[in-house]
């Protein structure tokens, strides 16, 4: 039977495809495991660090600092969106466009310009397509995102708001709850909102001195906030990969049995239908 | 006296060390620091160079730090910096490099 062949070369490739997705799911929980780990060790260096600029900000400080200027009024925003380089991960990469977008257009709709700073080849893929001005884009952040990549990303950026090119900075990056909660987040990365109360700092001695601590450690701390938001991104890629990997191979072992049983049921007929003939033609003999 | 620092050494990826000591030796931005348990609170830039710790059991253990911030409070140090190894970075600013570092 011509039906045969078809369902049996149909079983054989959708084989393949699951075998495939199957491999996929289990890279990427490999790869979630080293990118969780790198999540929780850069941890303590950013609590730390949130600490002491905790301590030395106050607002009164704005006046001399470029990168802690407090723009009265936006007229300018950049918006630093990362992505992943690859797809194949659900709806990761679409989330996080789809939340920058939103951004974007809430801006707009403020009367404030943007512009978009993009890390990650989906995303510049498709801010490309869609005919948006991309300021600067970075494509080559691999798994294992490093602190010379974020300093990549944000230095221009961090130029620009200095210079007074941009008022305000947002970064847009996928949060990593937990491998199955890789939800995307807008963080508001400049200016800086210090805590208004008094400074602790008081009863430090400071050496040299707190304006000039802050002044070296503040470009660290906005470039340490990119690196956190890239190795969540990181896992959280891995995350959402292995998930979508999963349920690919779910489904093609749905396919594959709905298959196996069209073909079984169609042997069984043939067979049927044979056994018939043969008792229908040695009936007609006697 | 009795009591020791307990000593944090923090870099962006990693916790590269953590443990007691008995009197550290760090590299500040203007020369040389040595911090003894009962240190007033401090905080300090940090420039570029070896950093000591001297463990309570006798010895200690070095490290090349370069740049970063040490806060001292409590008997408590935390050492923020860029780069912490064995010995000066090869060459910091090639992500290979680094690469190479952060895997073993």
């Amino acid at each position: 039977m011509a039906g045969d062949a078809d369902v049996k070369r149909r079983i054989k490739s959708v084989e393949n495809t699951r075998q495939i997705t199957r491999t996929m799911e289990l890279v990427a929980t490999s790869k979630l495991k080293k990118a969780s780990d790198r999540v929780q060790a850069a941890r303590p260096y950013a609590d730390a660090l949130q600490e002491i600029v905790g301590g030395l900000y106050s607002p009164a400080l704005s006046e001399k600092y470029p990168i802690l200027r407090r723009p009265k009024e936006v007229s300018r925003a950049a918006v630093v969106l990362l992505t992943a380089n690859r797809g194949l991960c659900g709806g990761f990469n679409s989330n996080l466009i789809k939340q920058a977008r939103n951004l974007m257009e809430d801006l707009r709709a403020q009367g404030i310009e943007t512009e978009l700073h993009i890390a990650g080849k989906k995303g510049v893929a498709y801010f490309r397509f869609r005919g948006e001005e991309i300021t600067t884009e970075k494509a080559d952040v691999g798994d294992s995102p490093t602190v010379d990549d974020a300093e990549a990303i944000i230095a221009p950026v961090r130029e620009r708001f200095e210079n007074g090119q941009v008022d305000a900075v947002y970064l847009v990056s996928s949060k990593f709850k937990s491998a199955m909660s890789t939800p995307p987040h807008t963080r508001d990365l400049l200016p800086i909102s210090g805590d208004e109360n008094a400074s602790p700092a008081d009863v430090y001695i400071l050496s040299p001195s707190g304006d000039m601590i802050l002044e070296q450690i503040l470009p660290v701390y906005i470039r340490n906030a990119v690196y956190t938001a890239l190795v969540e991104n990181a896992a959280a890629e891995q995350g959402a990969r292995r998930s979508a990997m999963k349920s690919a191979t779910d489904n093609a072992g749905d396919v594959l049995e709905h298959l196996t049983r069209t073909y079984n049921r169609a042997r069984q007929a043939q067979i049927t239908q044979e056994i018939a003939e043969i008792v229908g033609g040695s009936a007609a003999l006697e | 006296m009795a009591s020791l620092l307990h000593v944090r050494v923090v870099s962006p990826e990693r916790i590269v060390f953590e443990g007691e000591a008995s009197a550290i030796v760090a590299p500040a931005w203007d020369g040389k620091v040595g911090i003894l348990p009962g240190h007033a609170p401090m905080l300090s830039l940090i420039g570029s160079g070896e950093l000591t710790l001297d463990r309570s059991g006798g010895g200690s253990e070095d490290f090349h730090v370069v740049g970063g911030v040490l806060k001292v409070e409590r008997d408590m140090v935390t050492l923020l910096t860029e780069y912490a190894g064995d010995g000066p970075p090869t060459e910091a600013s090639d992500p290979e490099v680094m690469m190479v570092d952060r895997i073993d």
